[in-house]
C-alpha cells in the first residue's frame, strides 16, 4: 500500500496550476510585454528559492466518475523566498486569470501571504497586476447578489507597515483594490510602458465625461510626480533589482537591526574637490547628489522618490558599511525650499528611518519654506508642521552637516534641537532666521522710509550686517559646535556611523497626533 | 528629428537666456535662469541638440512644469 496514486494526482494539479491562464492569455501577456507571475517571482528571489503556498487551490471541474477535468488556478501565487539568502514572502496577481481580478481569487491567499509576513517577520514584496484582486461586477451574477465592502486583509496589510519592509511593485494597469496595495508600501515602484495606476481606469472614468488614455490618467510619470509611488523604472528586472537593493539596507523586520553590509571603502578617504563644491556666489546652486556620492561609501548611495517634492533628496546609503538614511536639500530646486510635497516627502521618509531604526545623516542647504501664495495655497505650513512633529517624534541618530543655510522654521528642522548637536558646519554655513537679503525692508522699515535714497541705505544696512554673517562668528559663542574642513565629513560621518550602530534601539515605534 | 520638451521644474521668474534658437547644448546645459528663493536656479538641457524654439523671455514668471524651450536632435 503506498499512497503514490494521491501524490501523482498532487503533481497533475501542480502542473495545471504552472499553465496559470492558459497558452493564449500567457501569450496575450508576453505580447503586452509582461512577464508572468512565476517568471516575476523566479526573477525577484535567489534562483530555485521559491516555495510555494497554495499553488493547487483555484476552480477545478471534474467529469462524471468524479475525476479532475480541469483546473483553472486562483489567480494569485504567493509564498517564501530568498532575497540574498535572506528570507521574504512574495505575493503576486496573475493577470492570465481574470485580469487578477476577485471573482477568480481565493482572497484568503492574500491574507495569508499578510499574515505570514507579519507573523514571521519577513518583507513582503507585491507584484501587481490588475486591480490586485478587486472587485468586478460579475460577481453580482455569479453569486445571485451584492455585498457590502470591506478591505479583506488590510489589518495584516497595515501592521505591516509597522513591522516588516514592505515593497509594492505595479506590473501591469493596476486599479482600486490593486493600486491601494501597492502604494500601502514602505517603497513601491512602477515600469514604464507596462504600467499604469489609478483609482478607476478609462472606461469608468468616461463614465463621468472625462475621455482618457491610461496613460494620460495615470501613466508612470504622473503617478511618480503626484508622489503617489516612489519610482519608476524601464523594465520589470530594473524593478527586481531595486527591490532587492532597497531590502539589502534593512533589517528583515523591526525587532531586528539594520545589517552591517561589506566594507569596501576607506573610512579615511577625502575628496579634494569638496572644498570648492559650494560656490562662492550665494545665488549659485551646486550638485548636491555629487557631494553625497563622494562621502557615502563608493556607490552605495540609493535615492528614491526622485520625481516628488524635489527640494528634499531622500534615500539610502552605508557608512563604513552600516545602513544609514540619507535626507539632502537640492538647490536646483526652489533653492531647497520646503515645498508641501517637500514637507510631505520629509515626513515619510522621517518615519520610514525611525520605523527601521536607521541613523539619519542630513545634508542641509534649507533656505526655509517655499514662499509666495503658491506655496500658501498647498498649504505648506501645516505639511512642514507636520514633518516638523515627525522630526520630533523620532528616536534615531541624527547627524546634520550644514552645508550652506539653515534659515527660519524648516531650516531650524535641520534637527531636533533637545537633542545632542552631532553636526558639523562647513565654512559656507550660512544661517538665521530670516536670509538678511529679505529680512531688511523687515526689521528696518521705518529707517528706509525716512531715507533719502533708500536703495542705498538698503546696500549699507546689507554690508554692514553681512560683516556678522561669518559663522566663526556664530562658533565663537559656541551657537555652532564645529565648522570643519569639507574634505573631513566622510571620516567624520563614519566615526557617527560606528558610534550611532550600538545605539539603535529595535522594536516598534509610536507616534502620536500630528498637525 | 526627434524633439525633447525642456519643462521648467519649479515656479520663479526668468533672469536671463542663457541659449538662443539655433543655439547647439549639451545634456546639462543651462538654457535659461531662473529667479527664485533669492538664487539663480538653471533650467538645464535635459538632451543634447539644438534650441528649436523659445517659448519663455526675461521677466516672464513660470509655473511648475510650464514650457520653456524645444530641443531638436
Amino acid at each position: 500500500m503506498t499512497w503514490q496514486p494521491e501524490i501523482d494526482d498532487l503533481r497533475e494539479r501542480e502542473k495545471l496550476a504552472q499553465q496559470m491562464g492558459g497558452a493564449e492569455k500567457i501569450e496575450r501577456q508576453r505580447k503586452g510585454g509582461k512577464l508572468t507571475v512565476r517568471e516575476r517571482i523566479d526573477h525577484l528571489l535567489d534562483p530555485g528559492s521559491f516555495h510555494e503556498i497554495g499553488g493547487i487551490a483555484g476552480k477545478a471541474s471534474y467529469d462524471a466518475e468524479g475525476r479532475l477535468s480541469g483546473f483553472l488556478p486562483a489567480n494569485f501565487v504567493m509564498g517564501r523566498g530568498k532575497i540574498d539568502g535572506r528570507p521574504v514572502v512574495v505575493g503576486g496577481d496573475d493577470f492570465t486569470v481574470r485580469g487578477g481580478a476577485m471573482d477568480a481569487a481565493i482572497g484568503s491567499k492574500q491574507v495569508f501571504a499578510e499574515q505570514m509576513a507579519n507573523e514571521l517577520r519577513l518583507p513582503i514584496i507585491r507584484l501587481v497586476d490588475g486591480t490586485g484582486g478587486g472587485g468586478s461586477v460579475k460577481t453580482l451574477e455569479s453569486d445571485g447578489r451584492s455585498y457590502v465592502p470591506y478591505n479583506q486583509g488590510w489589518d495584516w496589510v497595515v501592521d505591516n507597515l509597522a513591522k516588516v519592509p514592505v515593497v509594492g511593485l505595479g506590473l501591469g494597469s493596476v486599479a482600486g483594490l490593486g493600486s491601494s496595495r501597492l502604494v500601502t508600501s514602505h517603497y513601491s515602484v512602477m515600469v514604464e510602458g507596462i504600467s499604469q495606476m489609478f483609482i478607476a481606469g478609462p472606461p469608468l472614468v468616461a463614465r463621468t465625461g472625462e475621455t482618457v488614455t491610461k496613460e494620460e490618467l495615470g501613466g508612470t510619470d504622473i503617478c511618480a510626480r503626484a508622489g503617489a509611488v516612489d519610482d519608476i523604472v524601464a523594465s520589470e528586472a530594473e524593478a527586481f533589482a531595486r527591490a532587492r537593493r532597497f531590502l539589502g539596507y534593512l533589517p528583515s523586520n523591526v525587532y531586528e537591526l539594520p545589517p552591517r553590509g561589506p566594507i569596501t571603502d576607506r573610512t579615511d578617504r577625502r575628496d579634494d574637490w569638496l572644498i570648492q563644491a559650494i560656490p562662492r556666489d550665494r545665488r549659485k546652486v551646486y550638485d548636491m547628489r555629487k557631494i553625497v556620492r563622494s562621502v557615502v561609501d563608493t556607490d552605495s548611495f540609493f535615492e528614491f522618490s526622485r520625481k516628488y517634492g524635489g527640494s528634499a533628496i531622500t534615500g539610502l546609503a552605508r557608512l563604513d558599511g552600516w545602513p544609514v538614511a540619507v535626507l539632502a536639500s537640492d538647490p536646483y530646486h526652489y533653492g531647497g525650499g520646503w515645498t508641501a510635497d517637500a514637507s510631505i516627502k520629509i515626513t515619510r521618509f522621517i518615519d520610514f528611518a525611525h520605523t527601521f531604526h536607521l541613523p539619519v545623516v542630513n545634508f542641509v542647504d534649507v533656505p526655509g519654506f517655499l514662499i509666495g501664495k503658491q506655496s500658501e495655497s498647498e498649504g505648506t505650513i501645516r505639511h512642514g508642521a507636520r514633518a516638523l512633529a515627525a522630526l520630533y517624534q523620532a528616536n534615531v541618530p541624527w547627524c546634520s552637516i550644514l552645508v550652506r543655510r539653515a534659515f527660519g522654521v524648516a531650516g531650524a528642522a535641520h534637527a531636533d534641537h533637545t537633542k545632542l548637536h552631532y553636526r558639523y558646519a562647513w565654512p559656507s554655513g550660512d544661517w538665521g532666521s530670516l536670509p538678511i537679503e529679505g529680512g531688511i525692508e523687515a526689521a528696518y522699515r521705518a529707517e528706509l522710509a525716512a531715507a533719502e535714497d533708500p536703495a542705498k541705505l538698503r546696500v549699507q544696512i546689507e554690508e554692514r550686517l553681512n560683516v556678522f554673517r561669518s559663522p566663526f562668528r556664530t562658533a565663537e559663542a559656541f551657537l555652532v559646535e564645529e565648522i570643519i574642513d569639507p574634505r573631513e565629513t566622510r571620516p567624520l560621518l563614519c566615526e557617527f556611523a560606528n558610534l550611532a550602530a550600538p545605539l539603535r534601539q529595535p522594536g516598534t515605534v509610536a507616534t502620536s497626533f500630528r498637525p | 528629428m526627434a524633439n525633447t520638451e525642456v519643462k521648467s521644474e519649479i515656479a520663479g521668474t526668468v533672469q536671463s537666456i542663457e541659449k538662443h534658437p539655433g543655439e547647439e547644448v549639451a545634456i546639462d546645459d543651462v538654457i535659461v535662469l531662473l529667479d527664485c528663493m533669492k538664487m539663480e536656479i538653471p533650467v538645464v538641457a535635459p538632451a543634447a541638440g539644438r534650441i528649436a524654439a523659445l517659448h519663455v523671455k526675461a521677466g516672464d514668471t513660470l509655473t511648475e512644469g510650464q514650457l520653456v524651450a524645444v530641443i531638436e536632435r
